[in-house]
């Protein structure tokens, strides 16, 4: 089974009402996941048939003077941006600077992507084949774009391409693919806060 | 008037004759749809220029075969107004719907003209009763929530969602082959 993001969410996306962290998210979703993306273009068909059928509102300019100034040269066609190095091939993470990967624990490195509009903190996760993520829960959202191998929770198995929204209502506890390990990218809105001893000793060291 | 061939003319020889009629055709469109998302009138009328000098300056990059002009025009102005919205901080979200926009569909049998998947979403809307354009419109071209959409036409939330789930329906029947 695939997860993907609800209606509700990819219509918001869509319109381009989600906090930029989150929306970061679901555009790495989109970029991997081609129904995801077949459902957007077709969200996007629906604005343009909005758009035809709309009641026009009078415009207070002119076209034809303002032709007149238009700029000579129309825009050559760019390359797509390249994904920065060691991004797993995202290109949508190409406008954004990333951090350093930096260790937070055994077999977990995290590089934070800076996302400067955003109420979300945003960043790419690697975990090591097997890693068990300390049992943790949220009070916002933690939106999760599966970009390689796999992991394993309460609420699903996730692999590459899927799209894990979990909220406040979510305890979880992943488990890493035990061959694949594991990368994703992650916006979290809210604290983490992690359960059990284990977790309470790391959490002033994690500060997600 | 043939929007396609228009912005190709423009794409190809600078054509300002095909601004003017493009500009007359979809500004005025721009600027409702804009005002309908609760862009102000004088900010709408900004963005409509900005967005018809926008198809003028990106024309080139324009492929019928995945989306239809007026499919085109809206997500350049869909991203404008992102960018007007958080101008101070200019976002990099409209960059990061480029990128999206230019992917090209993966396996050869999913693709399909996009100019015809436009069509047959025109033509799906024209199955919905009046009450049920206006939930689709609310929750899919301006996003809002379900609950939202209840709030602003002062309906229960289990109507938006049942009215919604209808006019998803219908428009699945039509859209079917398409997925």
């Amino acid at each position: 089974m695939s997860h993907r993001p609800s209606g509700e969410t990819l219509a918001a996306f869509a319109a381009g009402r989600l906090d930029e962290g989150l929306a970061l998210v679901v555009a790495a979703h989109v970029e991997i996941n081609p129904r995801t993306r077949q459902d957007l273009a077709e969200l996007d068909a629906l604005s343009g048939a909005f758009l035809d059928t709309i009641e026009p509102e009078p415009m207070g300019v002119d076209a034809r003077s303002l032709s007149m100034a238009l700029p000579h040269r129309v825009e050559d066609v760019p390359a797509r941006p390249a994904a920065p190095p060691d991004a797993a091939g995202l290109a949508v993470l190409a406008p954004y600077a990333l951090g350093r990967w930096q260790s937070v624990g055994r077999g977990v490195a995290l590089r934070r992507v800076d996302v400067p509009n955003s109420e979300a903190r945003v960043f790419m996760l690697r975990a090591q084949p097997g890693t068990r993520l300390p049992a943790h829960r949220h009070t916002g959202a933690e939106w999760t774009t599966i970009v390689a191998g796999a992991y394993q929770h309460e609420y699903g198995r996730y692999a590459a391409g899927d799209f894990d929204e979990a909220d406040d209502r979510h305890a979880h506890t992943p488990v890493v693919d035990p061959r694949e390990g594991c990368t994703c990218i992650v916006a979290l809105t809210g604290t983490v806060r992690f359960e059990g001893m284990i977790g309470r000793l790391l959490q002033p060291f994690v500060r997600l | 008037m043939d929007a396609n061939a228009l912005i190709q003319s423009i794409a190809q020889s600078s054509d300002r004759q095909a601004f003017v009629k493009l500009f007359d055709h979809f500004a005025p469109r721009v600027k409702a749809l804009l005002m309908r998302q609760g862009t102000p009138a004088d900010l709408a009328e900004e963005l409509a220029q900005e967005t018809l000098l926008m198809v003028w300056r990106k024309a080139a990059l324009f492929d019928p075969t995945r989306a239809g002009a007026s499919t085109w025009i809206a997500a350049i102005a869909r991203n404008l107004r992102i960018d007007a919205a958080r101008r101070e901080k200019r976002s990099r979200l409209p960059d990061v719907f480029d990128i999206l926009q230019g992917e090209e569909p993966e396996q050869p049998d999913q693709v399909f003209d996009g100019s015809e998947r436009d069509s047959r979403v025109r033509a799906a809307l024209t199955s919905l009763s009046p009450d049920q354009l206006r939930v689709v419109q609310l929750a899919f071209m301006e996003g809002l929530s379900h609950q939202d959409v209840a709030k602003r036409l002062s309906i229960p939330l289990g109507t938006v969602k049942s009215r919604l789930r209808l006019a998803m329906a219908r428009m699945r029947g039509s859209l079917e082959d398409l997925r």
